[in-house]
């Protein structure tokens, strides 16, 4: 184990102490509502962070599957079913919704992909808003309750830390498994891995499915959260800051997707209430993140922190990657 | 729900509303035939040029005053996001994706800024009155005109690009950079004007749109959405495929909005999803 793993993983625990001992630190409801908040996103950005960083797929649809299994969880609710339907038809939703986006954007790349995924996300969005016996039309549906063992706003909120823990534990392992590293051959190059005898579309279709999942489960946690799901959750505004928070955070780190939601949550919850135009700001710091660090916040600081040790040290030059940086390359280009 | 009329009335509807998704995807499709970017801010270029052109409209009076001036104003925004920004970024291909979405959220933003959160239609001074009636028949003249300008433009696009010596550069642009430079032609130049001739059509769409579908917040996705579509179904960088994927998604729209009004956003995806599973490259783009 090299120092700066050593280091990362210090970093890691001090961040999950701090993130258990907060509401005991004298936060208000507020701040603990905030930090929930971002932790779904965060959780949703990864997701998002999965496919973008070892598939090379940077869907703009996946703010639209969270959206409909938050739509599967109200409308169970609506149905007056209790709290575990509400699970199983979210995340059957979610099966749903994720096959019908890979199908269709499997034997796609780059570009196409993300319109296809833009598009389907676009259609979901209109099912939300037109099909309003099911859906509640443009009110939404409103009173959806969470399990009772979850309904303190601090143990809700110490479920959503070990559910952001679990599902980057895991999506971790897969990209580390022989499938992530498929994956990540068949983003560097397709025909090479067409001709091993890979099927491409398979592992599209699967690495889809991986990533739909967690976006699903991510759209249940923040009904959960907010008892309410409308149609503007599923809007392509919602699937672009998705991939506005992966870019700022850093394509492909662990932390990028927490990095990035972060930083989105707090201009959209707390810099709108100081600035009228919240958005030009975000979209302006999404421009020049793009023109000028590449690699996001926490790519550049894992560059920064690795340049110096280097230097420090003088030993054993590109010893170990530093924490948090992408499993190969920082190839953003979805060739 | 059959009646001759009716039937007239929403395939009318349907190509008037195609001849506006052609105006918006024609430029979206020749962006990417050159570039190989999708300009995800076209949306937002549609609607500047449309509060643009609104307002000049609303002061002048003058439809075609309004036209250019929404043009001009928008095609000088897309000079700007061309020479500044994705210049940087050439040849990537997501970054340049997502600086249009960069750039959305401002212009968008921006606009809304501007010119408020109401809705905003083209002012019945600017307008064309009056309908044309055969028989039980009556349909508004101004939306006819929506299909002259798209036809007229299209068969413009067509003469410049098979024509003349600017469509010969351009071609050859789409087929081999490389050459093309070799021989002297500069390659970035071809393209910041094909950027801002593409948003330049974009902003047209928005402000003859204006007089059909109301300018607000939030048209810019909507448009986006409709003018992918037509280009996914038609084949990425293909005219003559903008030109019948936005007649097949306008007539379906039409009638769909007519007969099956909750499935709206279901019957323009279909026909999309099918195209996407049989030609993946759409019904007149080239295989890569």
């Amino acid at each position: 184990m090299t120092r700066s793993r050593i280091v990362g993983l210090a970093l890691l625990g001090a961040l999950l102490v701090v993130a258990l001992a907060l509401p005991y630190l004298g936060t208000t409801s507020y701040v603990i509502s905030l930090v929930s908040t971002i932790l779904i996103a965060a959780i949703l950005a990864s997701s998002v962070n999965f496919l973008v960083g070892d598939g090379g797929m940077a869907s703009l649809g996946h703010g639209a599957i969270a959206a409909a299994a938050a739509y599967g969880a109200g409308w169970a609710s609506k149905m007056g079913m209790d709290p575990g339907m509400q699970v199983v038809i979210a995340m059957g939703v979610t099966l749903v919704v994720s096959l019908v986006y890979g199908l269709l954007s499997m034997r796609t790349s780059g570009i196409y992909f993300l319109m296809v995924t833009l598009a389907v996300g676009m259609v979901v969005f209109g099912l939300a808003y037109r099909l309003s016996a099911v859906t509640g039309g443009e009110n939404g549906i409103t009173g959806i309750q969470r399990p009772a063992f979850i309904g303190e706003y601090w143990t809700y909120y110490y479920f959503l830390v070990a559910a952001f823990v679990l599902t980057t534990l895991l999506l971790w392992t897969v990209s580390r498994s022989p499938f992530g590293s498929s994956l990540r051959g068949i983003r560097d190059s397709e025909t090479r891995m067409r001709s091993l005898g890979y099927s491409v579309a398979g592992y599209k279709l699967g690495a889809f499915m991986i990533s739909g999942t967690v976006a699903g489960f991510a759209g249940l946690l923040s009904v959960w959260h907010t008892h309410f799901v409308s149609p503007s959750s599923a809007g392509v505004h919602r699937s672009v800051l998705l991939i506005v928070m992966v870019i700022l955070g850093g394509v492909g780190t662990v932390l990028g997707p927490l990095v990035g939601a972060a930083v989105v949550v707090l201009v959209e919850n707390v810099l709108s209430n100081e600035i009228e135009r919240w958005p030009t700001i975000l979209g302006l710091i999404f421009i020049l993140v793009i023109l000028f660090a590449r690699a996001g916040i926490v790519g550049s600081i894992a560059k920064l922190a690795a340049k110096l040790t280097r230097r420090s040290t003088s030993r054993s030059p590109g010893g170990g990657s530093p924490p948090g940086t992408p499993v190969s390359d920082r190839n953003h280009t979805a060739s | 729900m059959f009646e001759p009329v009716f039937l007239a009335q929403q395939a009318l509807n349907g190509l008037s509303f195609g001849a506006l998704l052609f105006l918006l995807a024609s430029g979206l499709t020749l962006v990417f035939g050159l570039m190989r970017i999708i300009n995800l801010a076209h949306g937002a270029f549609y609607m500047l040029g449309g509060y643009v052109g609104v307002v000049i409209a609303g002061l002048t009076g003058n439809l075609l005053l309004a036209v250019v001036t929404g043009a001009i104003v928008v095609a000088g925004t897309a000079f700007i996001v061309e020479f500044v920004l994705l210049r940087f970024v050439r040849g990537q291909e997501l970054p340049e994706v997502l600086v249009t979405v960069g750039v959305s959220f401002v212009i968008a933003d921006l606009c809304l800024a501007i010119f408020g959160g109401d809705p905003r239609t083209l002012p019945a001074s600017a307008s064309i009155p009056g309908s044309l009636v055969i028989g039980d028949l009556v349909y508004p003249w101004y939306r006819i005109f929506v299909i002259a300008v798209a036809i007229a433009i299209g068969i413009a696009l067509a003469v410049v690009q098979n024509r003349t010596r600017i469509g010969a550069i351009v071609r050859a642009g789409v087929d081999d950079r490389e050459i093309i430079s070799a021989m002297g032609v500069n390659i970035r130049w071809v393209f910041t004007g094909m950027f801002i001739v593409g948003a330049a059509l974009a902003a047209i769409g928005g402000t003859i749109g204006s007089g059909v579908i109301s300018i607000r917040p939030g048209i810019q996705d909507e448009v986006l959405l409709y003018a992918l579509v037509v280009v996914i179904i038609g084949g990425l960088g293909s005219v003559s495929g903008a030109a019948v994927g936005s007649v097949l998604i306008g007539l379906i729209d039409a009638f769909a909005k007519a007969w099956i009004p909750d499935f709206a956003y279901f019957t323009i995806f279909a026909p999309m999803a099918l195209v996407l599973v049989l030609r993946p490259t759409g019904l007149f783009g080239r295989t890569a």
